[in-house]
């Protein structure tokens, strides 16, 4: 097992180096962080920016090749990832924004996964019945309704459960009330309170996906025959579903679950954008305008890692729940 | 003993037989109007009475099951016998409870006397899997995948005896897997199912049917998923269990030859009604009900080798959307008069038949012989049903006169071989074994003659059909077809006529249609590649509509319109579009009812005398091969073991596999059932990658096993070839000790009765 994940870990380590070089390529051709500057009062002078970059170790004199080699050298040998066009350490940045990512959604895809599968099982045990019929059609509505609008209609129904209450109960935006001052519990009621609104946004806008594969997955195998065969041992119908149906149906799910999780330290750049919690996702985007190639570069190599962690994870829940999968 | 007797005639053990006229009669049950069976019979383990299924449907309300009677006592076996759609599992289901909540169940099920309708999904669980158990068709997909063998089995331990220590069920569940004779059943215990062969797995569905001894065991079809040996080794394994726990069994097929040498008991189902029922012996050899004595006769014989038609029954079963208002098989009994449609005809004792299973030299376990027939009395013993049945005549072909060597050669094979590699690793593949599916296959046939290809799922038979369907230079080992090497096939041209030379009947009808042409667009599309004009097409299309039995003006239908037999007839009819003069035919009726089968073997058997055909047929159902064919190749591991003209070959077959293929063959005759001699081969197929050095069969092998060391030494170092058998018989095999002496633990006799 070790010996496979170690020979699946080193072929994902090759294609990552492949999608970032291509990456840097794309971006160092493309991105022009000068052009930005000459919109400054007072103007810089071409020389004055070129300088500026130099020392920053963005020559734009030099040729792409030539920074690359220097960027590719500087990761090797000092793992420093550059820095951007304002000057920033990206590798400093980077922590920080993680961290603020990780926090916006390891609570709500926890929840997410939970409810998600929990509520499949559920509606498929129901199948037909109105529970199961409203359960569903939320989830399908949920599936067609754009994330951002969902995010702003839950930041709205918190804005009016303040102004209907007369005092301000939910953050809708924002990380922590800046310059609170007080004990560990003031400090805690604050985090809750920002925290509450996008976890409740991204949960229930989330679980619609699983809630549906979950409950597919499992009807295609209720009426399965080896569902019949334990019925003909003396289970009852509710227990052959639970024993062996489920077990079954849950390997598909397993799979997807295990690929999701990598992505709470991904973040989300509508989430991060609409509730103002500048974290990864935002940051890949803000990049990109702000014309940063060693920030693009470096979003997009955390991208590549983060799905190869969840592929392997995904191949290794296979072999976890499914004996038919043998690892060679 | 009858159902009806008294308690005190019971215990004093009266035989029927001693009985007056007019108690027999009140035996039988013609006092009471309608219902032959009133009481349960005190001794039964299971009753049946007015069984009664409905499924509401978008079209309307199917009466799947209408009223069903029996009793089944310890230790008997009751045979369940119809075509797909009888009602046969639905039946089984229904006792079980495992029917879906929307089934309307009535009647009543009486399990030891208790009834079982009713009950709640709970308190049927108290006897589901305890008292009364059932082991299912597809043994694939009968064990849940994620569990092991041994958590399936103890589970089924578990639910019935929650007091017992795991120690004591983990002996046990050892215990059961020895006895359904899985090798070194401890380690197997903490296998997976997919480690299991499908053999394997319907042994370990046997296991857990019966781990808590239950007094009824219904098996549905236990073995029509598997291979001929297998079905052998399955149907002893069951055998044996029946022994071990004295249960009585409900054993539910559609095959006359598995049913004969197990059950005491049969009944006949036809659109969800017992048509026939009585003793094993009063079925067999005194059938009283022309769909008894239709599919008796539509069933060829392995062991028989006099030719004669089968007994085709025409027509399809009824829908059981409408109740029938008269008899539900006369619209395709050749014996249909108005009285018969004059309402359904109910079971009535067969005049002079037993009441109870009585008579002299039957074995019954207690049906009376009933027939469901208002002219049961006209249809004794001296009814040959080949009349009834109006059986074409055993057709002549204009090239059985000449001598097979004078007959010009369609097809030849030399030496062809097909090996697969069996590649490992995801990124840089390196080969682990070959394959070797077909290695060194030669063989030809003649005009006007009929070729077999028989074996195991596994041994190369369709592989053979494909290599020679290829037809390419760069294959291994040549094949002439009709003059043209595939060694000279660099062409379209030449793969064009070989193509007119040779076409294919497949398995399943249904899938090889497509479901948006119709019949007419099926048969013009090889005649339009032919280069045929419009109108000849037309006429050719009508013609050949004939041919195969089909009413012309059904030509613009869909496949769907039409039923599995017909829909093989149309697959027939396309391949003799072009007038080839070899059909190659793979498994053309296995996925086809009795009754359809033999009038689609009639026709094959027809055509080819009337057209001058050859065929080269590839089938598991050894029955079959032998009605039709002239000459026949069993094949094993890739290899031809046995080859020659037909008859010799089955009646004196010389190599140990071909003698154990045939052996494992049920035989629809219940004396010789019962009194033959088997050979169990034991395990399965090896796994190619543990192909024995020498002779392939030698670890399977009963004669190989008897040997002495010093003669096995032969068998695993060298590898037997192809030697022509004693003239004048047209046999070759391939053996060092062709009638050897068995190895007497593969050898078994069935003396119970």
């Amino acid at each position: 097992m070790l010996r496979y994940l170690a020979k699946r870990a080193a072929t994902y380590a090759f294609m990552i180096f492949l999608t970032t070089t291509a990456g840097y390529f794309l971006a160092v051709n493309t991105l022009k962080p000068a052009l930005l500057e000459q919109e400054r009062i007072p103007r810089p002078t071409p020389e004055q920016v070129a300088n500026s970059f130099r020392l920053k170790g963005l020559d734009p004199e030099l040729s792409p090749w030539e920074r690359y080699v220097e960027w590719l050298t500087a990761i090797v040998t000092r793992w420093d990832w550059g820095r951007s066009p304002n000057g920033a350490f990206i590798n400093a940045e980077f922590g920080d924004r993680v961290w603020i990512s990780t926090r916006l959604f390891l609570a709500s895809i926890i929840l997410t996964l939970i409810i998600g599968v929990a509520l499949g099982v559920y509606t498929a045990a129901r199948q037909y019945k109105a529970s199961d019929r409203v359960i569903t059609s939320y989830s399908y509505l949920v599936y067609i309704v754009p994330a951002p609008i969902a995010y702003f209609l839950v930041q709205l129904g918190a804005i009016n459960i303040n102004e209907t209450v007369g005092e301000r109960i939910f953050f809708v935006t924002g990380i922590s009330t800046p310059g609170l001052e007080g004990d560990g519990w003031a400090q805690f009621v604050d985090m809750l309170a920002h925290y509450a609104v996008p976890t409740f946004a991204i949960t229930i806008v989330g679980w619609g996906a699983y809630q549906i594969a979950q409950r597919q997955y499992l009807l295609d195998n209720v009426n399965a025959d080896f569902v019949r065969t334990a019925r003909a041992k003396g289970l009852t119908r509710n227990q052959a579903i639970s024993r062996h149906a489920l077990r079954v149906s849950f390997i598909p799910v397993a799979q997807s679950i295990a690929f999701t999780i990598p992505a709470i330290f991904a973040g989300g750049f509508f989430a991060e954008k609409i509730f103002a919690w500048h974290g990864v996702g935002s940051w890949s985007i803000d990049a990109i305008a702000l014309q940063d190639v060693n920030a693009a570069t470096a979003t997009l190599a955390y991208g590549s890692v983060i799905f190869a962690i969840g592929a392997i994870l995904a191949d290794f829940a296979t072999t976890l729940v499914d004996p038919r999968v043998r690892v060679q | 003993m009858s159902q009806e007797m008294t308690a005190s005639a019971a215990s004093a053990g009266l035989p029927a037989t001693d009985l007056s006229p007019a108690e027999r009669l009140h035996v039988a049950g013609l006092h009471t109007a309608g219902r032959h069976y009133t009481d349960a019979a005190t001794d039964a383990v299971l009753s049946v009475r007015d069984l009664n299924v409905r499924f509401n449907t978008e079209n309307g309300v199917v009466h799947a099951v209408r009223g069903i009677d029996f009793d089944l006592r310890a230790g008997k076996t009751l045979g369940i016998v119809g075509e797909s759609g009888s009602g046969k599992s639905v039946t089984s289901m229904a006792i079980l409870g495992l029917l879906p909540p929307t089934a309307e169940i009535s009647g009543s099920v009486l399990l030891q006397g208790k009834e079982l309708l009713g009950l709640n999904d709970k308190a049927m669980c108290q006897h589901r899997g305890n008292d009364i158990a059932m082991v299912f068709q597809d043994p694939l997909s009968s064990l849940t995948p994620v569990y092991t063998v041994g958590t399936q089995i103890i589970e089924a331990l578990t639910v019935h005896n929650p007091t017992m220590s795991k120690q004591a069920k983990e002996a046990r569940a050892v215990e059961l897997l020895g006895m359904v004779g899985i090798p070194s059943p401890k380690d197997r215990l903490k296998a997976f199912p997919h480690e299991f062969s499908g053999g394997m797995r319907q042994r370990v569905m046997i296991a857990i049917a019966i781990a808590n001894n239950p007094r009824v065991l219904i098996a549905d079809e236990p073995t029509t998923a598997l291979d001929v040996t297998i079905q052998a080794q399955v149907l002893e394994v069951l055998h044996t269990a029946q022994e071990e726990t004295g249960a009585a069994v409900v054993m539910i097929t559609h095959d006359l030859g598995v049913v004969a040498g197990m059950a005491d008991d049969i009944m006949v189902m036809y659109a969800g009604k017992p048509v026939e029922t009585g003793s094993v012996d009063d079925i067999y050899y005194n059938p009283r009900m022309p769909y008894t004595m239709g599919l008796l006769g539509a069933v060829p014989r392995v062991d028989v080798a006099e030719k004669s038609s089968l007994v085709p029954i025409e027509g399809i079963p009824p829908n059981l959307i409408h109740t029938p208002t008269g008899c539900s098989f006369a619209p395709r009994c050749p014996l249909a008069s108005d009285a018969c449609l004059q309402g359904e005809p109910e079971l009535w004792p067969v005049p002079g038949g037993a009441p109870g299973g009585t008579t002299v030299g039957t074995t019954g376990g207690g049906l009376p012989h009933q027939a469901a027939c208002i002219k049961t009395d006209s249809l004794g013993l001296e009814v040959d049903v080949r009349e009834v049945f109006k059986a074409p005549a055993v057709p002549e072909s204009r090239f059985d006169a000449i001598p097979r060597a004078e007959r010009r050669t369609v097809l030849e094979l030399r030496d062809v071989r097909k090996h697969f590699p069996l590649m490992k690793g995801a990124l840089i593949k390196r080969r682990i074994g070959t394959v070797k599916a077909v290695d060194g296959l030669s063989f030809d046939i003649r005009e006007g003659e009929c070729f077999s290809i028989v074996g195991e799922s596994g041994c190369g038979k369709t592989t053979t059909l494909l290599e020679i369907m290829e037809f390419h230079k760069d294959q291994d080992g040549e094949v002439v077809i009709g003059g043209l090497s595939n060694k000279q096939a660099a062409d379209a041209k030449t793969k064009g006529a070989m193509r007119k030379e040779l076409q294919m009947v497949f398995q399943d009808p249904t899938g090889a249609l497509d479901p948006r042409f119709t019949v007419f667009e099926v048969l013009s599309e090889p005649l339009e590649n032919a280069g045929m004009f419009k109108a000849q097409i037309r006429q050719r299309i009508l013609e050949l509509m004939e041919l195969v039995g089909l009413q012309p003006d059904h030509v613009n239908r869909f496949p769907n319109q039409f039923s599995g037999g017909q829909r093989q007839r149309i697959g027939i009819a396309r391949a003799l579009a072009v007038n080839p003069k070899l059909v190659v035919l793979d498994e053309p009726v296995s996925a086809l009812d009795v009754s359809v089968q033999a009038g689609v073997i009639n026709l094959l058997d027809q055509l080819r005398a009337e057209l001058g055909l050859s065929y080269l047929m590839v089938a598991h159902d050894l029955s079959v091969v032998r009605h039709i064919s002239n000459r026949v190749a069993v094949m094993y591991l890739g290899k031809i073991v046995e080859i020659g003209d037909v008859d010799s070959v089955f009646d004196n077959p010389r190599h140990p596999y071909t003698r154990a293929l045939l052996s494992a063959i049920p035989v629809p005759d219940p004396v010789q059932e019962r009194t033959r001699e088997r050979i169990i081969l034991q395990g399965d197929l090896p796994s190619p990658l543990e192909a024995p050095k020498g002779c392939n069969f030698a670890t399977r092998c009963p004669v190989f096993a008897a040997l002495p060391p010093a003669k096995q030494e032969k068998c695993l170092t060298l590898e037997p070839e192809l030697a022509a058998a004693p003239a004048p018989t047209d046999q070759q095999f391939a053996c060092f000790y062709p009638d050897g002496e068995l190895d007497e633990d593969m050898l078994v006799v069935h003396d119970t009765h």
